[in-house]
């Protein structure tokens, strides 16, 4: 990674107390980044392409995203971000849901999901998911979305 | 709806009244044969006695002939005594006048009126000759003179005109009695009309009135059928609907199972999630209370330590164990949901075959079970979701494994059977068996029956009949405790194929 410490973590989640844990474990597998929590879609997206440290004005970011949200579909997000014609458009989106239901993932692959990730209800696989996500994180060559501001 | 028009009762009726009419027509058929014979026979007699009649007539008339014949000869014979064509005339009519008498009579021996008139002729006719012979006799002796005086007298003149009077009487007898026969012929011929036509408007009639009852026959018959129609129709229609209700009801909870179980699962993680982290913290609070009980007795209660070593482990153990089960729980209302939300893709489907692969992929835990899994006979091919088959027998078949008596070889066949549309597979063991009043709850979800001493949750015959039930069949278990068990899978020949559901 160029600049690990830049990339900020947008995590776009419902349940506190999910939240909490993905966070908890996280930085359990030593990552550092910024996490930015949202628990309703539409702040999230106000924040992603307006507020000045969102990854539309202001850098690489990574978007950990839950599909069952209050205020609109977590599908619904993924289009808008996949869609748009900014340099959002190329941020990595890692899906981590509860939904194993083959179709909604194949949706969201082919909505330009970047990784479907089903949360386990155990939880010692549900830990061992997010640290391996960690993992990824921490090699993970995101784009660098000031290239697009040219 | 259109009611029904009973039925039965008409075509009673109608039969019977069809009888009826087609009796009256022979009836008035045969009256008309029968006059008709009558009045040939009539015809017949009459004919018979107008030649009778005829036959007097012509007898009266050669009697008159003969008598006005042999007077003129003798009046002949008296003005010219010998010529002999006359004699010979005379004499001819003479000889032909007995018989001629006797035809007569012969011919009215039946009627006593004439008969008394023949009497009287006789009488006449015998004067009448014997003043002819007399006349005769005077010629002979040339005495031409007193046979004209002679024929001069009066009784002479009477004798004819009385001869001639009877047989005029004699014909206008026999003609009154003819007209009288044809009056009666006449009268006989009209009634016999008047039966034809009273024949023909019977027939008539009873042609009319088995016409309009197989009219009104025919557009009631019209009418139910009309009515079966719409009978049918409606039930069609209502068939459709209540189909149409149950299908939307089996969607609304197929969808209520799929949001239910998912929903449920968000919380679950949490508490799970949760008890980690509060085991960990509770591992870390029992170590400092170890600690401190090796420095400082003093400062650590019975308590806390009790609280730290027993009451907080067992607590998150509790938790652990109960959302452990509740998540399997789900997962199966889940998986079970999930089946019902797939299509299913009917093709033809070689149970044996079938059965061949399931025991392939079992082989591990049969052999090790020292179980033989065969199949008895020739089992029925079937058209139907092969996904689905293979579930329902896989379930069946580990079931058979799972539940052996300890220390009896297991023995598994299947056998099948075709009854009219419908297909039997049954899967028979030799393991421990279910007890009858089990029989039911066996198939419903979560339950279980006998120890529980192997792991499950008592979803896999939920799920079997779950399929049976989806694919159009149903499914029955005969069986006893220790001696085994049967699993009937009755299926259709072919499934029926099912809108899906999104």
């Amino acid at each position: 990674m160029n600049a690990p410490q830049s990339v900020n973590i947008v995590m776009i989640e419902d349940d506190e107390g999910h939240a909490r844990l993905i966070e908890k474990n996280i930085r359990r597998a030593g990552i550092m980044n910024p996490i930015r929590h949202f628990t309703d879609g539409t702040t999230a997206l106000d924040y992603i392409f307006n507020d000045t440290s969102g990854p539309q004005l202001n850098g690489p970011a990574l978007v950990l995203l839950d599909l069952n949200l209050p205020d609109m579909s977590g599908t619904d997000i993924l289009a808008k971000i996949k869609t748009s014609d900014g340099p959002v458009k190329r941020t990595p989106v890692v899906v981590l849901t509860t939904t194993d239901d083959s179709r909604e993932i194949q949706r969201c692959y082919d909505l330009g999901a970047n990784v479907y990730i089903t949360k386990p209800v155990n939880y010692e696989s549900f830990a061992q998911a997010i640290r391996q996500l960690g993992l990824f994180l921490s090699v993970i060559q995101v784009p660098d979305l000031g290239d697009a501001h040219g | 709806m259109a009611e029904l028009p009973a039925a039965a009762p008409t075509n009673r009726t109608l039969a019977r009244r069809m009888t009826a009419l087609m009796a009256l027509g022979f009836i008035a058929l045969l009256l008309v044969g029968y006059a008709a014979v009558r009045v040939m026979q009539r015809n017949e007699l009459h004919t018979g006695l107008v030649e009778h009649t005829y036959q007097v007539e012509r007898a009266v008339l050669d009697v008159r002939r003969l008598v006005e014949e042999s007077e003129a000869a003798r009046r002949g014979l008296m003005l010219i005594p010998d010529r002999t064509v006359t004699r010979t005339n005379f004499q001819r009519a003479r000889a032909q006048m007995t018989p001629a008498l006797a035809h007569i009579d012969g011919l009215v021996r039946d009627n006593p009126a004439q008969r008394r008139y023949l009497q009287g002729l006789r009488l006449q006719l015998g004067s009448l000759l014997a003043r002819q012979d007399r006349t005769l006799a005077l010629l002979a002796t040339g005495d031409q003179r007193n046979a004209i005086l002679a024929f001069a007298d009066d009784a002479e003149v009477r004798d004819i005109v009385t001869i001639r009077n009877v047989l005029d009487r004699m014909a206008q007898v026999e003609r009154r009695l003819m007209t009288h026969r044809d009056a009666e012929l006449r009268a006989s011929q009209s009634a016999f009309y008047t039966l034809i036509v009273l024949g023909g408007v019977v027939l008539a009639v009873a042609a009319v009135i088995s016409t309009l009852t197989i009219l009104s026959y025919t557009r009631d018959l019209a009418r139910s059928d009309e009515a079966l129609r719409e009978l049918n129709a409606g039930l069609e229609d209502m068939v459709a609907a209540r189909t149409e209700d149950l299908t939307r009801a089996n969607e609304e909870i197929q969808r209520f199972a799929y949001i239910v179980s998912h929903d449920l699962r968000s919380p679950l993680v949490n508490v799970m999630g949760f008890t980690a982290e509060l085991e960990t913290a509770a591992s870390s609070l029992r170590a400092l209370v170890e600690r401190v009980d090796a420095e400082a007795p003093a400062v650590a209660s019975e308590e806390a330590r009790l609280a730290a070593t027993e009451d907080l482990p067992e607590a998150i153990g509790f938790i652990r164990t109960s959302t452990q089960k509740m998540d399997r729980l789900i997962n199966a209302i889940l998986q079970l949901s999930r089946q019902g939300r797939r299509a299913l893709a009917p093709e033809k489907i070689d149970v044996a075959a079938l059965i061949q692969q399931i025991g392939e992929t079992l082989s591990h835990r049969l052999s090790e079970t020292d179980t033989v899994l065969s199949v008895q006979g020739s089992l029925p091919v079937v058209v139907s979701d092969r996904l689905a088959l293979d579930q329902i027998f896989s379930n069946l078949i580990e079931n058979a494994v799972k539940y052996l008596r300890p220390g009896v070889p297991g023995r598994i066949t299947v056998s099948g059977r075709r009854e009219r549309d419908r297909l039997h597979y049954t899967i028979r063991d030799n393991g421990r068996g279910i007890d009858p009043r089990d029989h039911q709850r066996v198939f419903d979800l979560f339950r279980r029956s006998g120890a529980q001493d192997r792991p499950g949750e008592g979803i896999g015959l939920a799920t079997v009949r779950a399929l049976v039930f989806r694919l159009g069949g149903s499914i029955d278990v005969a069986s006893e405790l220790g001696q085994g068990a049967a699993f009937t899978v009755s299926l259709p020949l072919v499934v029926a194929k099912q809108e899906l559901n999104p």
